[in-house]
């Protein structure tokens, strides 16, 4: 919304300096995005340097054809001989000019110059030239009754401020040069002047027949007969105020009605009434497939839900969206009916985002327009029509179902304090409260603070509650009065839980070991699982999946590091992903994966750590999966780990996904001290020949079980296979160490463990001990 | 024998050893088997000289083991500073890893409200159309329910456009005192550019409790600012409109780059917007049995991307996403 500070001005006064009306509206009722100077620049006496002028004489450039030489009293003794581009204009014109020492809006310095041979002192200005509009076809032409030389400034707005704001969805009210004025008053607490607009006389013939069939659609419609409407150029004023207001002036009839709707806020429509069939209106729904041209030239095909207005029987607008074509004013329009409506903003907003055809009406219209403001409107468009175009009124008919009534509701000042958290005396809110337009019932003094409050009708969709009124006290009184506190806490809790921390130490673990965090999307192209969900309507073809494995991400990932010449890639990536579920909502559930340069032992270490990290002493078995190497691949009871199959990613990746839950299900809440130091360990190193098929995780295991928890560790540090051995088999030599918490261990003890060990191993695996 | 000259020769000559050879020729010259003391001592009678030259043989034997440390120590010094390497080399190349920009910023606001006593509750993704709009207050045909904004699996399935349906889920767990933050992942329909990716972070916070008043939610927007961007900072709020918060507001921050003055990162108006807040709308209490006569609360979110790009100076989101090493491994 941008609105000229004059035309503002109109309607409230205010002292205050621009940029700290800016500041205040931004923090209590729209954001501000900016304040900007539009027209000539008024500085250094540049103002001075535009004047009204009369046109002499004027005749073709003697060395251009489409040039005139002007002869022009500025109101000084000697004429000015200006060269003009534009030929709407003959002798004895008033126009406007700009003299040597003028600057112009885009910035150019005017001189006294040649043209083709000729002096040229100035220039007779085009609106768009002084940026009151934008035409550039012809100069413009004021008022013969002005003398020659009068300060432009005084005939045409040159210089002025245009304020843009956003409003939120909440304040259509905003959306309108009075709302805004009315605010300004109620923020400053000055006065705001009555609304514009008086009624014409309103002839005696019969008004239009207005026939609604879907009231909630349109629950208030005032139509009003003009005739004897002359369509022409709107008056300057009219046309700049347009401009600044961001919109573009079209025919005196568009004009008025484009202003009123940026007075009020409430938009209008003209139609040209002899195109009526019948001369009548009427609201409806949309038969399905129904079709209407509309002012754009556009043929929409309409749905049951869209609201239209129509003729006879046919479709001659889209109710608060836009006007039909056919039924358009034009220059051979002479009679007007004039539409000022209440439309629902639920059914516009559909209709405008099926269409995608958003306006400006329809941008008021979604966000709910008070039916009080229809009435307005229609006045003052009433009284700027019979003034500009030279219209009479005819006839006007107001076609309404019941309005809702203005909300009322009870209001305590004590609680609006308390919910602030400040202070404000209650005799303050309430006069706030009152400049914005809320009425208070009871005595004027009433002592609590406690009162029954309505809300003013344009307010009457965002107000309804005592909480809402709150919000006002809390805005207009000043939202940086309200002082810093902290909430008093009777209880205190506040602490990460054991996954929340068993998740930090994952990532702490990992970037430890030389691993990055990687982000992937959760949405991937497509998913191993078949079962996993689609989006219906896909972000892309690319993310079109919630996944149910981080590996695609993290190869992605590792894909695109080393296609740009990084080195050491390591990365880890800790997310939810998202498995099917019978109960409706997918299990959501949190994995760490990571991908690493190196093949199947640098992820078995990541996935050793992990397990190491929470105490739990993972079981590897073999196991197979698309995108790992057959050979090189392994499961543990909370997830995988491998090396990526060539055709997924070439150069020899680890690869690693486990799943934190249950990872974490088997960590203890504290960990018990165990005395591993007071008795030393004995060593042992044991080799053993076994078939070269047996995994080294079983005889470790087996060793584990026939020492029972006495060996405290068994390690592989050798496997050898070749010459010295026969066919088929290895050598797999470990590290044992054997240890007590109750005492130092014999060569005796320890002889015995071992021989317990040698026995196992051979009767289970056949493994026999080396020498 | 003059032991008095002997012993000063005997002295002279250790000090005079310059290595461990020469000072075993001393020690075998003046001590040894065969030397003038060990015999002289081995032959005396008398008590008096005999103390004499023990004496002597002991301070002898006490200077050789000094002199002999003392080169030994030379000897250790002189092999080092043989050894001496350029200091400016690197050091031993040891594979390095970082969080993500974004996970550190998220530990970071969790450690600031965890410190304020709040949990840290990490709600679900997908979420029913209930518990990410119904609930929150926002009409049928507010715009975020759209398709065309919104990611949705199903009519009543869509992946949640805020964190905060988990506040809605704790409030049906349990009864006031509620202080708590979700972060993570959310999600738009967005067209990916510089400031926008469908999928984001936010931190989402509630705190509900007898007497909770907009002025606590400055107090607190204030800490989290100051923690975030320096003790310097101011807040200011600014009216907005949200459908769950009643007031609602914006928090604006002072712009830590030109302390106010104007800049381009804060547009010149030397404030940054920040996100979201307000009281929470009595509304969303009746749902879930609060009394909003005896509770009341606030709610605030604020975009971790956004915190990025501020405080880091990231010029465009979508790299938040390549994990480039590089990238990584500034932060
Ligand atoms: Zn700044």
């Amino acid at each position: 919304m941008k609105v000229p500070i004059s035309w503002l001005r109109e309607y409230v006064d205010f002292e205050v300096p621009l940029d700290a009306l800016a500041d205040r509206l931004a923090v209590a009722a729209a954001e501000v995005e900016r304040i900007v100077p539009v027209g000539v620049a008024d500085e250094g006496g540049n103002l001075e340097h535009f004047v009204t002028g009369r046109v002499l004489e004027a005749s073709k450039h003697p060395n251009a054809d489409r040039l005139q030489l002007c002869q022009v009293d500025v109101g000084e003794p000697d004429p000015a001989q200006i060269v003009c581009g534009a030929w709407n204009f003959s002798a004895g014109a008033t126009v406007a000019v700009a003299r040597p020492g003028a600057t112009l809006p885009d910035g150019m310095q005017l001189k006294r110059v040649k043209l083709r041979g000729e002096i040229s002192e100035g220039m007779i200005l085009a609106e768009d030239e002084v940026a009151l509009g934008s035409e550039h076809d012809g100069i413009m032409l004021l008022a013969d009754d002005l003398s020659p030389g009068t300060p432009l400034v005084d005939v045409l707005p040159l210089a002025d401020h245009v304020l843009e704001v956003e409003v939120t969805g909440n304040r259509p009210d905003l959306l309108s040069t009075y709302g805004l004025a009315r605010e300004v008053a109620a923020l400053f607490d000055t006065e705001l002047r009555p609304p514009p607009g008086i009624d014409p006389p309103v002839g005696s013939s019969e008004p239009v027949p207005i026939e609604i069939a879907d009231s909630g659609g349109c629950p208030r419609y005032i139509g009003r007969a003009f005739s004897g409407v002359e369509i022409a150029e709107s008056p300057q004023w009219l046309r700049t105020r347009l401009h600044r207001a961001g919109m573009r002036a079209i025919s005196n009839v568009v004009d008025i009605t484009n202003y009123v709707m940026l007075t009020f806020g409430s938009p209008l429509h003209a139609f040209d009434l002899d195109r009526l069939a019948g001369r009548r209106v009427g609201v409806r729904r949309a038969e399905s497939g129904e079709r209407l041209r509309t002012l754009d030239g556009v043929e929409r095909v309409l749905s049951v839900d869209d609201l239209l207005i129509v003729d006879g029987d046919r479709a001659i607008a889209l109710a608060a969206i836009m006007g039909g074509e056919e039924t358009e004013v034009t220059e051979a329009t002479s009679n007007v009916l004039l539409e000022a409506a209440n439309f629902e903003p639920v059914g516009i907003l559909k209709t405008s985002e099926r269409l995608a055809l958003r306006t400006e009406g329809s941008n008021r219209w979604e966000k709910g327009v008070d039916p009080h403001q229809a009435a307005l409107a229609a006045t003052y468009a009433s009284e700027l029509l019979v003034s500009i175009s030279g219209a009479v009124l005819d006839s006007t008919s107001d076609v309404q179902a019941a309005l809702d009534p203005a909300p009322r509701t009870p209001f305590r000042a004590a609680r609006a304090s308390a919910l602030i958290g400040l202070e404000i005396d209650a005799q303050d809110q309430r006069a706030l409260l009152q400049r914005l337009g809320f009425e208070f019932e009871g005595p004027d003094g009433a002592p609590d603070g406690e009162w029954t409050v309505t809300v003013p009708t344009w307010r009457a969709r965002d107000v309804t509650r005592e909480i809402d009124l709150v919000e006002e006290v809390a805005r207009v009184h000043g939202l940086d009065r309200v002082p810093f506190t902290l909430p008093q806490r009777r209880e205190l809790f506040g602490r990460l839980t054991q996954e929340q921390r068993l998740r930090r130490r994952v990532e702490d673990a990992l970037v430890g070991a030389g691993y990055s965090e990687a982000y992937t999307w959760s949405l991937a192209s497509d998913d191993v699982d078949p079962a996993a969900l689609r989006l219906p309507v896909p972000l892309s073809a690319e993310h079109a999946v919630l996944r149910t494995t981080l590996s695609a991400g993290l190869v992605d990932a590792a894909a695109h590091n080393r296609d740009v010449g990084n080195h050491g890639i390591a990365l880890f990536e800790v997310a939810r992903v998202y498995l099917p579920s019978d109960e409706g909502l997918p299990d959501e559930r949190w994995h760490v994966g990571g991908i690493v340069e190196g093949g199947y032992f640098v992820a078995k270490s990541a996935v050793d750590l992990l397990h190491d990290l929470v105490r739990v002493e993972p079981r590897f078995e073999r196991t197979s999966q698309p995108t790992l190497h057959p050979g090189k691949a392994a499961r543990v009871a909370a997830g995988w780990l491998g090396e990526v199959h060539p055709s997924v990613l070439d150069g020899g990746w680890g690869m690693f996904e486990i799943d934190l839950a249950t990872l974490f299900a088997d960590v203890p809440e504290r960990t018990l001290y165990e005395d591993v130091i007071t008795y030393p360990a004995v060593h042992q190193d044991l080799a053993f020949v076994v078939d070269r098929q047996l995994p080294a995780g079983d005889l470790i295991e087996a060793a584990l079980a026939a020492a029972g928890p006495i060996l405290r560790e068994a390690r592989v540090f050798d496997v050898y296979e070749g010459d010295q051995l026969p066919g088929g088999k290895k050598s797999i030599a470990l590290n044992v160490s054997f240890q007590s918490d109750a005492g130092t261990l014999s060569d005796e003890d320890a002889r015995v463990l071992r021989e317990k060990i040698v026995a196992r191993l051979a009767e289970q695996h056949g493994a026999e001990l080396r020498a | 024998m003059d032991v008095q000259a002997l012993e000063e020769e005997a002295q002279n000559a250790i000090g005079a050893a310059v290595s461990a050879d020469q000072l075993e020729t001393v020690r075998v010259q003046y001590l040894g088997r065969n030397a003038v003391l060990p015999q002289a001592l081995r032959e005396v009678r008398d008590k008096e000289t005999g103390r004499t030259l023990n004496e002597a043989r002991r301070r002898l034997s006490e200077a050789i083991d000094a002199r002999r440390d003392e080169l030994e120590r030379d000897e250790l010094e002189r092999r080092l500073s043989e050894e001496s390497v350029d200091v400016t080399l690197p050091g031993t190349e040891k594979a390095r890893g970082h969080l993500h920009l974004i996970t550190q910023i998220r530990r970071e606001l969790e450690d600031i409200f965890l410190g304020l006593g709040y949990e840290v509750i990490d709600g679900r993704e997908v979420e029913t159309t209930y518990y990410n709009f119904t609930a929150l207050n926002m009409p049928t045909w507010h715009p975020a329910r759209s398709p065309l904004a919104s990611l949705y699996l199903d009519d009543e399935t869509v992946l949640r456009t805020e964190t905060s349906p988990a506040q809605i889920h704790t409030m049906e767990q349990r009864d006031p005192p509620i202080y708590m933050v979700s972060l993570g992942r959310v999600y738009r329909r967005d067209t990916p550019d510089a400031t926008h990716v469908p999928i984001f972070h936010q931190v989402e916070g509630l705190a509900i409790d007898e007497g909770i008043t907009l002025a606590d939610l400055k107090g607190t927007l204030r800490h989290v600012m100051r923690a975030l961007f320096g003790e310097d900072r101011e807040i200011r709020f600014r009216t907005h409109y949200f459908p769950f918060t009643e007031p609602s507001i914006e928090p604006d921050v002072s712009c830590f780059l030109c302390d106010g003055a104007g800049c381009n990162v804060c547009r010149h108006s030397g404030w940054i917007e920040m996100g979201g807040a307000g009281l929470v709308d009595p509304k969303l209490f009746e749902s879930v049995d609060y009394d909003p006569e005896r509770v009341s609360g606030f709610a605030f979110g604020l975009g971790l991307e956004r915190i990025a790009m501020l405080r880091h100076g990231l010029p465009d989101l979508r790299q938040l996403w390549e994990n480039d090493l590089r990238l990584l491994h500034q932060f």
